[in-house]
């Protein structure tokens, strides 16, 4: 039985309020990806350095990045940290969160990339002269990146949809919070979780679309 | 007596088409089950007991509720917002949560006269000086999301125009906040502030102030159509008040004292 007659001006009325959220939230994943994407290249660099402090953190983070639900990771940035007294605004838990599990997420998609490098390669870069790093920098780095690129694109759409994990944190900015906010003003739960779910399947669009011009750019051969 | 055939057929043409008429009232009557949406994270209105079954405030009112209609009652739990999905897709038939009755929610659901009226109370983190509620400005506070208080609070810091608002899911997550210094402090029902204080699960928290609000009248909630129902509810919560049952109630979940009058003077209703 789905007794309801849904009632579309009152949520419609809504829409800028909603619009205002959905920058917000590309906001939090755009920042997120960038922060997540460097942390994942150093994890990486971690994994390959053969210090064993080193590859053990990137192990433990990695583990714990893709074993543990994204909602724990966002819970502990805020209510655990505030335990040992450090207090984090809804927003930075939230970008907290998202950054820690895109990192995760990334140094292991970077690590699936660099099994299709040679490892050849960047011994040939040492013989010509090149450090370790450089190596890495201007050999690995760039192949590395374009084998990978459609799981970056992945991550990024992954952090836009986490980022209404936020609301349990306190977050009210973003654009799921701010669809709860109105829907514990009006009622309208229907019509206005449709919209936002409108809303987010742009956003998604926007950013493959987005992807494949940049890779086209980018990866021309 | 002969009866012709047609007639026969006639009655049971408004036999069939009667029940196809049969508004939530006669289905919830004939189908001997009242289910409830009763928020369970709210004491003293609604909770769990030591072998967690549903216990509160608004528990007892939905069993009289269903006694009254000589049916069975089923508590169905539910968080505030996920209130309205429960009883617009069909999974439970009223809502007996602590529901405030705003005009822009009666555009949506439909309200029965008020049944219940809380005041609110401003508590704080004793590290925080805060003398009075007005202390508030320019602080960083929180509340239940989809709760009167909440809307009542999230409107002072805009009128304001400093300090920070957030909402949390459960009361639970509120005060656990408050508690760890995340919130300065929150604005929540004299009933659940004195609940909490007194548990001891929240250190460091304190009554400060009542909230200079309008009393937060809460009502029972259906589907906005169904008038038979609302109307059935409307003269229960008068019985209700009329045989002392809603004082009885008061005294055993909230405490000694005058429960909140439900009338509005100056007007009808």
């Amino acid at each position: 039985m789905f007794n309801y007659r849904f009632q579309w001006k009152q949520a419609w009325n809504r829409l800028p309020e909603m619009l205002d959220g959905a920058l917000i939230t590309m906001q939090v994943a755009i920042l997120s990806m960038i922060l997540g994407i460097v942390l994942a290249i150093l994890l990486t660099l971690f994994r390959r350095s053969g210090n064993r402090v080193l590859s053990g953190v990137a192990t433990t983070w990695v583990e714990i990045a893709r074993n543990t639900p994204a909602l724990f990771q966002i819970y502990m940035a805020h209510f655990g940290l505030a335990g040992i007294g450090i207090h984090l605004s809804p927003y930075s838990s939230l970008l907290l969160g998202i950054t820690f599990n895109n990192a995760g997420y990334l140094a292991e998609n970077f690590r699936g990339a660099l099994k299709a490098i040679p490892d050849t390669q960047p011994r040939a870069g040492r013989s010509l002269g090149m450090s370790d790093l450089q190596a890495f920098r201007f050999i690995v780095l760039p192949q590395m990146i374009r084998i990978s690129f459609p799981t970056i694109t992945n991550q990024m759409v992954w952090a836009v949809l986490m980022t209404s994990l936020g609301v349990t944190v306190g977050m009210n900015m973003d654009l799921y919070g701010v669809t709860q906010d109105l829907n514990a003003l009006t009622f309208r739960t229907f019509e206005l979780f449709a919209i936002a779910a409108v809303i987010f399947y742009v956003i998604v669009k926007i950013i493959q679309a987005g992807a494949w011009l940049i890779s086209r750019r980018l990866f021309r051969y | 007596m002969k009866v012709s055939l047609p007639s026969i057929a006639a009655i049971a043409t408004i036999a069939i088409s009667g029940s196809a008429t049969a508004d939530l009232l006669d289905d919830v009557i004939s189908s001997g089950t009242l289910r409830c949406a009763v928020v369970l994270d709210f004491p003293p209105m609604g909770s769990r007991d030591a072998d967690n079954n549903p216990q509160g405030f608004d528990v007892d009112y939905c069993n009289d509720l269903a006694k009254a209609l000589g049916v069975e009652a089923e508590v169905v739990e539910t968080t505030f917002p996920e209130r309205i999905p429960a009883l617009v897709s069909g999974q439970v038939d009223v809502a007996v949560a602590s529901t405030s009755d705003t005009l822009e929610r009666a555009k949506t659901v439909g309200f029965t006269i008020p049944y219940y009226a809380f005041e609110n109370a401003v508590v704080a983190n004793e590290g925080v000086e805060m003398a009075d509620w007005e202390g508030m400005k320019g602080k960083t506070v929180g509340a239940t999301a989809g709760t009167y208080e909440a809307i009542w609070l999230e409107g002072k810091v805009k009128e304001w125009g400093e300090g920070e608002f957030r909402p949390y899911q459960n009361q639970a997550d509120v005060f656990l906040a408050l508690s760890q210094g995340q919130l300065d402090a929150t604005v929540s029902t004299v009933e659940v502030a004195e609940a909490n204080v007194e548990s001891g699960k929240f250190p460091g928290i304190k009554i400060v102030d009542k909230a200079p609000m309008v009393p937060d009248y809460v009502a029972l909630i259906t589907l906005r159509e169904e008038q038979g129902l609302i109307n059935y509810m409307n003269l229960f919560i008068n019985q209700q008040v009329r045989t002392g049952r809603y004082a009885e109630l008061y005294k055993k979940w909230v405490g000694d004292g005058e429960p909140a009058d439900l009338t509005i003077p100056g007007v009808y209703r």
